[in-house]
């Protein structure tokens, strides 16, 4: 940006006035959303994609995209719930579950031609699971014989694992102990396949963030193919030619807005650029529940929201500053008053479903929380040093930040600072630990508590909070190996209660999600928010 | 600059000066100043605005960050007298902590970049030649430098800082001040004034702050008022950004960019601190086209 005041005075302005335009470019959707027959969806997706390397992504809006590019074994059915075939046009389990024989679709192709093989499948499970790449979702794999080891680097040999192609279209995959949730967590992105020549070319596998992922390189399996990708504007999707299923897919092109400012994405929900927002300013809901609730949806969604603690950082290293923190939020408060959208206030680590409700709770009061700060040598906050607060740049965390900031001090004296970063800078401090609380939310990958647990594993690629327990860890093992579905919800509860008493986060609530959409899309409600796009269409 | 007459028919202030040991400007500027009715308002006006805000906070029973959730955002009443925000925050209090922020950073920063503005450009304009010339390249190197990247670099070193605020953008106003000084020291330093002055033995900086500069004051105060406004939006644009004031702390450019975004529910929001900022703005421009008149010795017409 140049230093010209007259310039910065106006690109202030138009911050100050809110009206920052995404600028369509060419757009057909610039005034009025186009009708059914053109069967194109605009739709808002929170922030500029980190990547779209799907064994490199972690965040929801990628999810969206890389669903859209490829295509795993299986996925989600018509009405977002229950499993259909997708690259795999039908598998068999052996009678002790722990073969999984996949027969893939003979029409199953990639984007350049190519057919899709159960060797790319194979070749991809070996690139996610290679230390060097260090990818975040690895762990997904581990259920497999070897995966783990290979991960590690305590086995080279990659034939050595439960993953064989027994020939093109046969892929194996050989468990290393029961898992009921199998089929139901390789609808995750870490389960799909990339084009491993593709990726060779540019720049190896075992890199991330090189170029196999611009416009034109790219080569996906999925319903969609990437058109166009203009930074901070949009990305375009357009049906794919040689998808298998394409007389199914109904959509013919699909453009994904970055919106990280989400006030300005209901405006131009308001204004017919968008069919679907990511979002809902928290102060809009109200407004939509009088004036047009046939475009507000809240739906239920398998997430929560929570603060992450660097455990690693004095004073936060030491648990009971940490639960203190967590006893001086008034979540009833902060869900009614604040975010209004019939989240629920949450105690624990883990949202409630249908298999298992977590019996464990954060428990204590004001008092509670003052005594043990004061235990830990900072009564009524007094020489604790300031800590900072990081959130993703967005009006609702901003806001949600605020009112528990207050909360904080009122409550505890304790002074917090708030920060705002963009997503990629934001992810970043993440990773690598430079933060003291940070906002995080957490969407599941499959529907089982697993997914929420799995996170707080020492050294997982999504922990982020320092936090390493070995008896959380076994315990974490042993509710893989537990004989019945009974026993290991039994061993999560208690992984739940271990959870909150060491408090490497704080629990907010459990999501829902909240958004305007046209009532002419067709968007199947879905737990995780992984769209099976080929259902997703725009009604007469 | 428009203001400019011709040069051909400059009026020396330099005789009356000799004569009357040289206030006359100023307190002729104070009388002229003091017939224009507009540049009065405006100055009382802001003399009202900064005082409400620098002593108004110490009166009010509630504090910037008081939050009273169950209240939410509430229509002015007379508990609140400008209304609550979202989270039930007393809007008047926040609005006159905003304006110490707001002004505070305007005026520190502007102050900063008049001085090393207006000394670099005379210096460069006068001297000219070589001296000139390197002089205007740094300044078109740091032009060239993206203030955005330059703000994160700061942030970076010191950490973040309100002070930082200050210092990030006087450092950058100065450079169009410096520029300006210098383009009309250029065309000042070549009138028969200023050769009778040097005529009569004076030294070089005499001749720069004496005889030169009160010549060039007129379009120095235009661009000051014109300033000081930008500056407040410029803090606003980087609180947006996460590298200006940090919530709970507000002021102006903040409460207007989410009064903006919450008007259509809540008007109260954006219409106070709307009004307060556009009051101050038109303040300091009628105030400054006031001074400007009464200081220009050329372009006034008595």
């Amino acid at each position: 940006m140049l230093n010209r005041p007259p310039f910065l005075v106006l690109a202030a302005l138009a911050v100050l006035a809110g009206c920052k335009k995404s600028e369509n470019t060419g757009s057909p959707a610039a005034g009025q959303t186009p009708g059914a027959q053109a069967q194109v969806l605009h739709l808002g997706n929170g922030t500029e994609p980190q990547d779209l390397d799907p064994q490199i992504v972690t965040g929801v809006p990628e999810n969206k995209i890389v669903n859209a590019l490829f295509e795993g074994l299986v996925a989600y059915g018509p009405n977002g719930q229950g499993t259909v075939p997708a690259a795999a046009a039908r598998w068999t389990i052996s009678p002790d579950g722990l073969v999984y024989t996949f027969y893939l679709q003979p029409e199953g192709r990639w984007s350049n031609g190519d057919p899709v093989t159960a060797q790319h499948f194979v070749r991809s499970y070996q690139r996610l699971l290679t230390p060097s790449l260090a990818a975040e979702y690895a762990n997904k794999l581990f259920p497999v014989v070897g995966a783990e080891e290979f991960y590690r680097g305590q086995l080279s040999d990659f034939s050595q694992t439960g993953f064989k192609a027994i020939d093109p279209s046969t892929l194996q995959i050989t468990l290393k102990r029961r898992t009921s949730f199998l089929l139901e967590s390789m609808k995750h992105y870490a389960w799909f396949p990339v084009h491993i020549p593709t990726v060779e070319k540019f720049g190896g596998l075992d890199r991330k963030g090189t170029a196999w992922t611009r416009v034109g390189n790219l080569v996906g399996n999925g319903p969609f193919i990437l058109k166009e990708w203009s930074m901070q504007q949009r990305l375009v999707a357009d049906k794919s030619p040689t998808y298998w299923d394409r007389a199914a897919v109904k959509l013919n092109q699909i453009v994904f807005y970055p919106t990280e400012n989400i006030e300005t994405e209901e405006r131009m929900f308001r204004t017919g650029q968008l069919h679907k927002t990511n979002e809902m300013p928290l102060d809009k809901t109200d407004v939509y529940r009088r004036e047009q609730p046939e475009s507000l949806r809240i739906d239920p969604l398998l997430g929560i929201y929570f603060y992450r603690i660097n455990t690693t950082r004095p004073p936060l290293n030491d648990k009971r500053v940490r639960k203190a923190l967590a006893l001086a939020i008034n979540r009833e408060q902060l869900v009614e008053k604040v975010t209004r959208q019939s989240q629920i206030p949450a105690y624990s680590a883990c949202p409630p479903m249908e298999a298992f409700t977590s019996p464990a709770r954060l428990s204590g009061d004001l008092d509670e929380a003052r005594r043990l700060l004061a235990e830990a040598g900072y009564p009524g906050g007094k020489g604790l040093r300031k800590i900072d607060l990081l959130y993703n740049t967005s009006q609702n965390h901003k806001k949600i930040a605020e009112a528990i900031q207050q909360m904080w001090r009122v409550n505890l004296g304790v002074e917090v600072g708030l920060m705002n970063q963009e997503w990629k800078v934001y992810l970043d401090s993440q990773d690598t630990l430079n933060y003291d609380l940070c906002r995080a939310g957490w969407i599941a990958d499959y529907v089982d508590p697993n997914t929420f647990f799995d996170l707080w594993r020492t050294g997982d690629g999504n922990n982020d909070t320092g936090f390493a327990n070995p008896e959380y860890d076994r315990m974490l093992e042993q509710a893989l190996n537990a004989p019945t579905q009974a026993d290991r919800m039994a061993i999560y509860a208690k992984m739940d209660a271990l959870l909150m008493d060491e408090v490497p986060i704080i629990p907010i609530y459990f999501y829902t999600r909240t958004y305007a959409m046209n009532p002419k899309v067709n968007y199947p409600v879905n737990l995780v928010e992984t769209p099976n796009w080929k259902f997703i269409y725009l009604k007469e | 600059m428009s203001t400019l007459v011709a040069p051909s028919a400059p009026v020396p202030p330099a005789p009356a000066a000799a004569l009357e040991r040289g206030n006359s400007l100023w307190h002729d500027a104070w009388l002229r100043l003091r017939k224009n009715r507009l540049a009065v308002f405006g100055a009382v006006t802001l003399i009202v605005v900064s005082l409400a805000c620098f002593l108004g906070p110490f009166f009010s029973p509630y504090g910037y960050e008081d939050q009273n959730l169950d209240l939410g955002a509430s229509a002015p009443s007379a508990q609140h007298w400008l209304g609550t925000d979202t989270l039930g925050r007393d809007l008047l209090v926040r609005l006159l902590y905003g304006g110490r922020v707001s002004l505070g950073v305007g005026l520190a920063a502007t102050v900063v970049a008049l001085t090393i503005g207006v000394v670099y450009g005379a210096v460069a304009g006068y001297f000219g030649g070589k001296l000139d010339a390197a002089m205007m390249r740094i300044v078109d190197i740091m032009y060239s430098l993206p203030f955005t990247i330059f703000v994160i670099l700061l942030m970076v070193f010191f950490g973040r800082n309100i002070i930082l605020l200050f210092v990030a953008i006087g450092a950058v106003e100065w450079l169009t001040m410096a520029r300006i000084v210098r383009g009309q020291v250029m065309s000042v330093k070549r009138m028969e004034f200023i050769e009778a002055a040097r005529s009569l033995g004076f030294g070089k900086r005499r001749l720069i702050f004496r005889h030169i500069l009160p010549n060039v004051l007129g379009p120095i105060i235009v661009y000051t008022t014109l300033t000081i406004p930008g500056v407040m939006l410029l803090e606003a644009f980087l609180s947006f950004l996460g590298l200006g004031v940090q919530p709970p702390m507000s002021s102006w450019g903040v409460l207007i960019k989410d009064g903006a975004e919450k008007m259509e529910e809540f008007h109260w929001l954006l219409i106070f601190p709307g009004t307060v900022f556009s009051l101050t703005l038109f303040s300091l421009n009628f105030l400054g086209d006031g001074l400007r008149d009464a200081l220009d010795v050329r372009s006034s017409k008595d």
